[in-house]
């Protein structure tokens, strides 16, 4: 920029100082490029600011890099310079030619007519130039839009001022006839001033010929004119530089900043940061000794991935024939999907090598053994190799533990309803058992002879013994009512013994409480063998006592009644004092069994989900034991937990009935499907030794009627035989 | 109060990472994490692991990922994942150099130190390595394609003909089975039992349903694996690894023959060697004779006599290592303690060169790979015709060949006495008694296998299951006895219809009905049969019925009792113990259903062959 300004100002300087006549510019600026050329030529007016300007354009491959802008702007001031020159000299040329006139000169003429002195103007000639160029235009309104003159008839006026009218343009069918008619009626076009179709010239088309082709539309254009060397070339050097300003420094100082950079470079080659030809990237698969040094790190390897199950005989290309398949089973083979399938392959026989096949599963087999590699999770699996046999606990053989049931020795029918209820006489020679016919039978153990059969209203619930040895009768719940009943043919001292406990003269003085229960006893004298000696009658609609559980004493029952509408299922009754009481207020869910402890003061009482055990004297709660529900046989150690020691599920059915022997170490249980299952049972006194049960035997007999099976277990009290009511209306007695 | 324990901050909802959160959060797919050494676990509760849903995914320990997060090879892809959207770029717009300077400095990633973390020891890596086998040996035969590099594919053959040449070498091929999948080789490395399986060569094609990039991404793996393998079986053989390859006779498809094994000393001992195999090893003589006839044959083209020199030179390397072989074994054998294993594996030095004394000639219709390695492997000397090949050591017209491997039926034509004479000197064979014999380790009568004849069946040398049905046996002489019983008593029966009135033939099976082993009621039977006129033959075997019927009744019911018992102990087993024991109770009951159906089968098949 400081260089070409002053170059600006100083030529304008030299117009101002040797143009005496600047009227008109554009001549003035022609004259000053003459006389600049003359100036140089002379060299008389040096400016020496031209001269630098120029050699700075010659040196511009030796210029650093922060001087670009510099050069740019003085590149760019340059070309305009020159613009501006070429411009003076074209004009001055086209000046010189037309003899500085722009119109032609005129001739004075002495005029024929008058005699007078005329400028006579010569014809103008038709040229590009001229203004008459154009065809002879009748209509001479010039640039005015022709929508002034729509609503006139005519359309504007002649060089002579007279009207030019508009030309008749006939209707659509008409321009049409005449495209039709007149071939040249597509190269013409509509011409406004004279308002009507005008065929274009041969000029005309041509330019739009170019145009249409994306030409110049001037046909004399020369595109790849040579190009006019001015200032390159021989002879043509521009001796002189153009400016007067000395030598910038940084043309023969080098840079300390790139010299800086270089060393920065030169440095990391050398600390071999730098690499010149990085080596080539070595093959992805090189091996060397990899095994040789330690492992790097301590960490387990992963764990190894299964191996493959090896091949079998099956998949051999020539197997033993057996081991082909057979049609159906091939059809079931090739019906099943992939995954359901055992084999993976169909087992093939081919006679020789050469005719088997490719196995066209093969990649689908690799590739799924990939999916497994790595989406299968690994786990370390012990895997058990033992014999199955083993599992089965190791327990002391039945034949060992005898005695116990065996077989069926004696089968007492009931041939109207099931028989419900069995219980054994303490001395262990009587059986009583009751269906739900109402009749009540007694007999005799050891041969299975009917003795006496008593006739009820309604069903049996139950038959208990009383356990004392001194009287002997029995008691019988029917429908609300419990009846005391003695066996015929005792002996007259146990006779009159039982008769003064169930009938005593003098009765025991009213409770101070009145209890719902009522106690009706008959008398001795009135009573015979058919009657009961005395009932009991419990509130209406507590239903049937579907137990009677004496005291050991057997002094106190207790008996449950079910399927009754009342709240209180339990009743506990005194024989002594002829007193009923009922011990809980309420019972949360149906009571299905009570039971006297046999030691202690204690009294279990178990609903549908729990056994709660009281104690009677303190009269509140100990414990609350949890069995499981349904056709599981549960364990309690009472010392040890709430929750069942053992739990035993092999009866496929509800079980009914379990039933402890008083002697011997076994127990029993029934079971809706019909089978009752032996055990033999022993508890240590040693706490090391765990309990030992071991079933001994699977007593079946009993037909499955309505669902039901064998529906109470009774053991004998002085033999290892046991009494069992059937739903079949059986009553069986099973010895050993 | 303790700090209140908030849900999903610990335990197993922590420990657990499924297996989308992994992938999030590592920005890979899973294949990679495989060969990394990261598989998914199982939690113990799947639904604490996964934040109280039970929707099936897979779970990885957040630890394990918290490392790969680390490795070095999962930066190196990502890097690669960068330089493949910048060559794209690059090529996208046509700047040239700029992609070629980018292909130059492409980012390679080594696997190297995952092999050594994955397998820390050698053993470790060699007990890992069949399924690597597996896949090198397919991939070596499938056919390259755009999605399957050549390079690929080039290398696997390498790396598996180079373990078919260890094999060789050492004649560790212990195993071989014909199945309808492909061969299966089982052979003893290093006391590690290692079993590959071949597919027949067949072209394989890829079906659409397998990613290939799956496959591609464990052969990465298996191929650097196999190559620090071999690497380090082949110096511990004092063998040069990689073995030089013949490209010219790779090209004639000479196989494994194009490798030459090279001991790493070979120049130095070379004369020396000579001498000790001439002193070791009788088959030299052998060798000998098959260089002065291949010298006397004159080839049909000059190419063919240039490959048949070779190959001589080659066979007489082969020898030389050979030779060399079983010093290097002893003195391993020596350095390592005798374990089991390798006292047990002893005596199979006698049968890895089983086929030793034997020249044999693989007809062109019989697979030349399989069955040139398992020659080899077992010591035999092999040769084919050029159909298969180039390569072969000597030509079908050589004087020593003792056995032709032949897979063609036998077809009656008329030949020369000479076709006659070299027909009756050797054996001819089909290739089932080659893998017959190798798995019976010994060499089996050559008639059964003769050529056209139909061939035993094949069995697995791998055994099944333990009391699994076994086709050789025999038919148990029990069976056997069941099955006369039947006809007999049949016939019996037949017979006592006929003479239903003689009253004595009824008195004799009642006393033999009471027969014992009380000698007194014996001798009651004895004497009434005597009566009845019936001969000693007859009485013995219906004596020997008649007790055994007798036993097998009061077997029957004593072992009735005992099961009785049993099923009533069961009552006493806890729930876990009876689910384990009806689950192998029922897998036993399968195979013995299996196996009376086989058995069953094969009586059904042996009654047709005697009735046709």
């Amino acid at each position: 920029m400081a260089n070409s300004n002053p170059k600006k100002t100083s030529v304008k300087r030299k117009h101002t100082e040797k143009d005496d006549a600047p009227a008109v510019a554009p001549v003035t600026l022609k004259l000053s490029g003459l006389e600049m050329l003359t100036d140089d030529e002379d060299g008389d007016d040096y400016n020496p600011e031209d001269d630098t300007d120029d050699g700075e354009v010659d040196d511009e491959d030796d210029d650093e890099d922060g001087d670009d802008e510099d050069e740019d702007e003085s590149l760019s001031e340059d070309e305009e310079d020159q613009d501006e020159e070429e411009e003076g000299s074209t004009e001055e040329d086209s000046e010189v030619e037309s003899d500085y006139h722009i119109f032609p000169k005129a001739k004075t003429v002495i005029s024929d007519i008058t005699g007078q002195p005329k400028k006579v103007y010569p014809e103008i000639e038709p040229d590009y130039d001229s203004d008459s160029s154009t065809e002879e235009a009748t209509n001479r309104v010039g640039d005015v839009p022709m929508h002034w003159y729509d609503d006139m008839p005519h359309i504007g006026y002649d060089i002579n001022g007279k009207r030019v009218l508009r030309p008749a343009r006939g209707d659509e069918l008409d321009k049409f006839l005449a495209t039709v008619d007149d071939p040249s009626a597509w190269t013409s076009a509509f011409d406004k001033t004279s308002q009507e179709e005008k065929p274009l010239s041969s000029e005309e088309l041509d330019i739009i010929k170019r145009l249409y082709a994306g030409e110049n539309p001037d046909e004399n254009y020369d595109p790849y004119e040579p190009m006019v060397e001015w200032f390159t070339g021989k002879g043509k050097e521009e001796i002189m530089p153009l400016s007067a300003a000395p030598e910038p420094k940084r043309r023969w100082v080098r840079s300390k900043w790139e010299k800086q950079k270089i060393m920065k470079i030169v440095r990391a080659i050398r600390a071999g940061r730098i690499v010149g030809q990085k080596p080539k990237t070595t093959s992805k698969y090189e091996v060397y000794s990899i095994w040789s040094s330690e492992p790097s790190t301590s960490a387990p390897p992963a764990l190894p991935a299964p191996k493959r199950a090896l091949p079998t005989n099956a998949e051999s290309y020539n197997p033993p024939e057996e081991y082909l398949m057979t049609e159906e089973e091939r059809k079931e083979w090739e019906s099943k999907d992939a995954e359901d399938r055992e084999r993976d392959f169909m087992p093939q026989k081919f006679t020789s090598l050469r005719l088997v096949p490719a196995y066209d599963q093969f990649i689908k087999e690799r590739f799924n053994r990939q999916l497994d590699l790595y989406l299968a999770p690994r786990i370390q699996r012990t895997k058990l190799n033992i014999d199955p046999t083993s599992l089965i606990p190791k327990l002391p053989s039945p034949s060992s533990l005898r005695p116990f049931p065996n077989y069926k020795s004696l089968n007492i029918r009931h041939p109207k309803g099931r028989a419900r209820c069995v219980s054994i006489s303490p001395d262990g020679n009587w059986a009583a058992s009751g269906d739900e016919d109402g009749v009540v039978s007694l007999w005799e153990v050891n041969v299975g002879c009917e003795v006496k059969r008593w006739k009820f209203e309604g069903k049996i619930g139950s038959i208990e013994w009383a356990p004392r040895q001194d009287v002997s009768y029995f008691a019988v719940g029917v429908e609300e009512t419990i009846h005391f009943l003695i066996p015929p043919n005792v002996d007259s001292t146990t006779l009159a013994q039982t008769h003064a406990l169930l009938a005593p003269s003098a009765l025991p003085s009213a409770g101070p409480t009145p209890s719902p229960v009522k106690w009706t006893s008959t008398s001795v004298s009135s009573w015979s063998n058919d009657k009961p000696i005395l009932s009991l009658t419990l509130p209406p609609s507590s239903g049937v006592p579907t137990q009677l559980q004496w005291h050991k004493k057997g002094d106190y029952f207790a008996s449950v009644s079910t399927g009754g509408a009342t709240q209180n299922a339990v009743w506990i009754h005194q024989l002594s004092k002829r007193h009923s009481q009922a011990p809980f207020r309420k019972i949360k869910g149906a009571v299905q069994l009570v039971l006297f402890h046999p030691t202690m003061p204690h009294f279990f009482v178990a609903t549908q989900q729990y056994v709660r055990l009281y104690n009677l004297a303190e009269q509140k709660l100990i414990k609350t034991l949890m069995p499981g529900y349904d056709r599981k046989l549960c364990w309690f150690d009472l010392e040890l937990s709430e929750k069942p020691y053992k739990v035993l599920k092999y009866h496929s059915r509800a079980i009914r009935s379990l039933h402890f022997h008083p002697k011997y170490p076994l127990f029993a249980s029934a079971s809706d499907d019909g089978s009752i299952q032996i055990f033999h049972s022993r508890v240590y006194n040693d706490l090391m030794t765990d309990p030992l049960i071991v079933p001994l035997k699977i007593l079946r007999g009993h037909q499955i009627t309505d669902g039901l099976g064998v529906l109470q277990v009774k053991w004998n009290p002085k033999q290892p035989w046991l009494a069992s009511a059937g739903a079949d209306g059986t009553v069986a007695v099973w010895c050993s | 109060m303790g700090r209140l324990k908030v849900k999903g901050k610990a335990g197993a909802a922590k420990n657990f990472t499924t297996r989308s959160q992994a992938v999030k959060k590592l920005h890979w797919s899973l294949r990679f994490y495989s060969f990394l050494g990261i598989f998914p676990r199982e939690p113990r509760s799947r639904k604490k692991a996964n934040k109280g849903s039970s929707a099936p995914t897979s779970f990885y320990y957040t630890k394990d990922i918290a490392y790969l997060a680390h490795e070095p090879v999962l930066k190196k892809l990502r890097e690669h994942k960068a330089f493949a959207k910048k060559l794209s770029r690059a090529l996208g717009r046509g700047e040239w150099s700029a992609a070629k300077s980018l292909e130059d400095n492409k980012p390679v990633y080594r696997l190297d130190h995952i092999i050594k973390e994955r397998y820390p020891t050698f053993i470790d890596a060699l007990r890992d390595i069949d399924d690597a086998l597996c896949m090198i040996f397919l991939f070596a035969t499938l056919p390259s394609t755009t999605r399957l590099p050549r390079e690929i594919v080039e290398n696997c053959a390498r790396l598996a003909a180079e373990w078919q040449l260890y094999i060789m070498h050492t004649h560790s091929l212990r195993k071989v089975f014909l199945s309808i999948k492909g061969v299966y080789y089982q052979a003893e490395v290093m006391d590690q039992t290692i079993t590959w399986l071949i597919p027949y060569s067949f072209t394989q094609n890829v079906p659409p349903d397998v990613d290939l990039r799956v496959m591609l991404t464990f052969l990465e793996l298996y191929q650097t694996l196999l190559g620090f393998v071999n690497f380090k079986l082949y110096t511990d053989a004092t063998l040069v690894y990689p073995p030089p390859l013949d490209a010219k006779k790779d090209d004639t498809a000479a196989g494994v023959g194009a490798f030459s094994l090279q001991t790493a000393e070979v120049q130095v001992k070379k004369a020396a060697e000579k001498i000790k195999s001439v002193a070791v090893d009788g088959r030299t003589v052998t060798g000998k004779d098959v260089r002065q006839t291949i010298k006397s044959i004159t080839a049909a083209s000059g190419e063919q006599e240039s490959g048949d020199s070779e190959m001589a030179e080659l066979e007489e390397n082969v020898e030389e290592e050979e030779a060399f072989v079983p010093q290097t074994s002893h003195t391993q054998v020596a350095s390592d303690l005798p374990t089991l294993q390798t006292l047990s594996s002893l005596p199979t030095s006698s049968t890895s060169n089983l086929f030793a004394p034997y020249t044999f000639w693989i007809s062109r219709e019989v697979p030349r790979s399989v069955f040139e390695f398992l020659i080899r492997s077992f010591g035999g000397r092999v040769g084919w015709p050029a159909s298969s090949g180039s390569g072969s050591p000597f030509d079908e017209s050589d004087e020593n060949i003792t056995h032709v491997i032949i897979d063609r039926p036998s077809v009656q034509k008329e030949e020369t006495p000479a076709q006659r004479d070299l027909r009756l000197r050797r054996k001819f064979v089909q290739p089932q008694w080659v893998v017959d014999s190798i798995n019976a380790s010994k060499i089996l009568l050559e008639d059964t296998y003769a050529q056209g004849k139909s061939l035993p069946p094949h069995l697995s040398p791998f055994g099944e299951y333990n009391g699994a049905y076994d086709p050789t046996a025999e038919a148990e002489a029990g069976d056997d006895v069941d099955m006369s019983d039947v006809e007999e008593e049949e016939a019996e029966e037949a017979a006592s219809d006929d003479e239903e009135t003689e009253p004595s033939k009824d008195n004799v099976e009642a006393a033999l009905a009471s027969v014992t082993e009380d000698p007194a009621t014996l001798r009651a039977a004895e004497l009434a049969a005597e009566a009845a006129g019936m001969d000693y033959g007859t009485f013995e075997a219906k004596v020997k019925k008649a007790s055994k019927k007798s036993s097998a009744k009061s077997s029957k019911s004593s072992k009735t009792v005992e099961d009785a018992e049993k099923d009533m102990n069961k009552m006493l087993m806890s729930n876990k113990q009876r689910k384990l024991y009806e689950k192998m109770k029922y897998s036993q009951q399968k195979q013995a259903a299996e196996n009376d159906k086989l058995e069953s089968r094969r009586r059904k098949l042996q009654k047709d062959k005697a009735t046709q």
